[in-house]
């Protein structure tokens, strides 16, 4: 790796530094055909999905080389549908849930203090650091009690669960931007502190909201361990688990597969490339760092 | 049983005087009290509503992340199944998985796979957003491509990666052979199949890196460096005395996070190899997912997750002193 890296960076500080102002423009090109060539080379593998996707199959009587066959294939036959339909109410359902309960407890984060919050804080912070196999076991035995193993409500419980702890350090992050002078004003014109929270700070939190549910989206909607260990009945597959099965069972027809493959990656990335602007992780650090 | 007035004025001996002009002053709101009273009073709805307002939150992870970890230790030290609960069998779980060797081996791959692919993505991370740090043509267009690795789903990665790897006739070993190389299976050889699944983390994990630094260095202020060219810094100095200490803080906590995300991480290595061949590419969660869901020994198969779980707490609390050291 530091073979990968290391000239890399000695590169762009000499680009930066060493060249004189008119000679400026050389390190510009340099810095873009650098760029251009990593992420081509990155994003093969994004690209080979595409590619073979679009590709007609061993089996195929098409001659051109562009076809949607595979996905006409892969939409009439199996349960692709459904399995899309299950990861999507999964996910909206999380990431529903995820806001509306890390967006008041990063409020109290943000702005609470003394010994209960730095606890809590704390209490995130480990939280974060458990292996989600360790609790996926017991909670498996405990979700069979209940009868929450092999259901989409047993999954999404967990999703919040994992990712209530991130949730709310985004929100607190972000939320430590809103001057608290402005909810004083409110509270001394009469607002409680709950009408301050939702009507001051909630509502100028927009960015924050959005990242958080950014983030929430992308751990369930790509969950595979413990939709692995849930899910037990081909009907309530996500596509995750859909997808790894369909591909054990077609590894001869790629086109196939990759077609699955474009439905399941295009959500999460057509979400991302629409609000990438608002979405900033590294306010994480800012708060973990804070304690 | 008859306090007069006067008998309560010593506890709050300062607020006396002001009661009477409080009461004409502020007549509607505020029921005749003294100021630091109405204030205790609001200091305490305050803390009420903020404990309501965080209950939900705490209520999920004592539920799904603190029970769970509780009733994980119970069954450490039981010989149970999934089913039923066992006899306590002390810590001979412990001591069995201590003296296998297929958990050494998964020990040292795991340290080498978590050490090398961390530190593989912080750099890769802090290349592409030194360099994205400055203008140049197409430059937003890059940054959304370049987070496209993180974005995409693990399973359609890894389903793509093997695609490119896995056979003589995929590209990568394709194009090997056409380079006079050979042409590798990359899935299929022990030492490949370990830098293959190193490189496959790294792969998903600079974006993460890149954005936690680019986050880092947008704070900075370009003046130091201005300054430091004045006074005739090479580029070599700004980078190792302004740039790297600038943002030693958030490469702490990066560090953390991706040491947790890295060693927890299950779906890479089972996804591309399934832990093998010849379980050269188990990790510690692919070997306790195993001794549960496949061999079906809990107590054995939590243990592992145990002591990977003590290792981390461990890691990250050394590393969060650093961050502490760090702050700036």
């Amino acid at each position: 790796m530091s073979v990968v890296s290391d000239p890399v960076t000695r590169d762009v500080r000499r680009g930066r530094t060493r060249t004189p102002a008119p000679v400026k423009t050389r390190g510009r090109w340099w810095r873009f055909t650098f760029v251009l060539a990593f992420t081509v080379v990155a994003l093969v593998p994004v690209g080979g999905v595409f590619f073979l996707a679009l590709r007609p199959g061993a089996r195929s009587q098409s001659t051109s080389s562009f076809t949607l066959e595979n996905f006409r294939y892969v939409f009439t036959n199996g349960q692709t549908l459904q399995w899309l339909g299950n990861s999507l109410s999964v996910t909206l359902t999380t990431v529903v849930v995820s806001v509306a309960v890390g967006a008041p407890a990063g409020y109290v984060l943000s702005r609470g203090r003394g010994k209960a919050v730095s606890g809590y804080s704390l209490l995130l912070f480990v939280v974060q650091a458990l292996p989600v196999i360790t609790a996926v076991i017991p909670l498996f035995i405990l979700f069979a009690k209940l009868g929450l193993v092999d259901s989409l409500l047993g999954l999404g419980i967990i999703y919040v669960g994992a990712s209530v702890s991130v949730a709310t350090w985004m929100m607190a992050a972000y939320m430590d931007s809103i001057p608290v002078a402005l909810e004083q004003a409110a509270w001394i014109d009469g607002c409680s502190v709950f009408g301050a929270f939702v009507r001051i700070v909630l509502r100028n939190s927009l960015p924050g909201i959005l990242s958080t549910a950014i983030y929430t989206f992308l751990v369930s909607w790509n969950d595979y361990l413990v939709a692995l260990v849930f899910v037990r009945s081909q009907g309530k597959y996500t596509l995750p688990i859909g997808l790894a099965s369909f591909f054990q069972q077609n590894v001869v027809d790629w086109g196939q597969v990759m077609a699955l493959a474009v439905i399941m990656l295009a959500p999460p990335v057509l979400l991302f490339t629409l609000l990438n602007k608002y979405f900033s992780i590294g306010g994480i650090g800012g708060s973990l760092a804070g304690q | 049983m008859s306090p007069s007035p006067t008998t309560t004025e010593p506890s709050a001996p300062g607020t006396a005087p002001q009661r009477s002009p409080r009461k004409v002053s502020t007549p509607r709101r505020f029921t005749p009290r003294s100021p630091a009273r109405v204030h205790n009073q609001q200091a305490k709805s305050r803390r009420r509503t903020l404990a309501l307002l965080v209950l939900p939150s705490v209520v999920l992870l004592l539920l799904i992340n603190a029970y769970p970890l509780v009733y994980a230790a119970f069954q450490s030290l039981h010989n149970g199944t999934l089913i039923n609960t066992g006899d306590f069998v002390g810590l001979d779980n412990y001591k069995s998985v201590l003296s296998d060797p297929a958990f050494w081996e998964a020990v040292r791959f795991t340290a080498v796979f978590t050490v090398v692919a961390v530190l593989g993505s912080w750099l890769m991370g802090l290349a592409l957003a030194l360099v994205l740090r400055s203008d140049f043509p197409g430059r937003s267009v890059f940054k959304i491509l370049l987070m496209l690795p993180w974005v995409v789903p693990v399973v359609v990665s890894a389903t793509s990666w093997n695609q490119l790897l896995s056979t003589p006739q995929s590209l990568v070993p394709h194009i090997s052979d056409m380079l006079g190389l050979g042409s590798p299976l990359f899935l299929a050889d022990p030492t490949l199949a370990k830098i293959t699944v190193i490189l496959f983390e790294m792969w998903l994990n600079f974006p993460f890196m890149m954005l936690m630094i680019s986050a880092s260095l947008a704070s900075v202020d370009h003046s130091v460096y201005e300054a430091a060219r004045m006074d005739g810094a090479s580029g070599r100095q700004q980078f190792f005395r302004i740039t790297l200490p600038l943002i030693a803080r958030s490469t702490y906590i990066s560090w953390i996070l991706m040491t947790i995300f890295i060693v927890n991480d299950f779906p890479t290595v089972y996804l591309l190899t399934g832990g093998g061949p010849e379980s050269s590419t188990t990790t510690l969660v692919v070997l306790a997912y195993r001794a549960v869901f496949q061999n079906f020994q809990v107590g054995p198969g939590v243990a592992i997750a145990f002591l990977m779980t003590f290792t981390l707490v461990v890691i990250s609390t050394v590393l969060y002193r650093q961050v502490r050291k760090a702050h700036v």
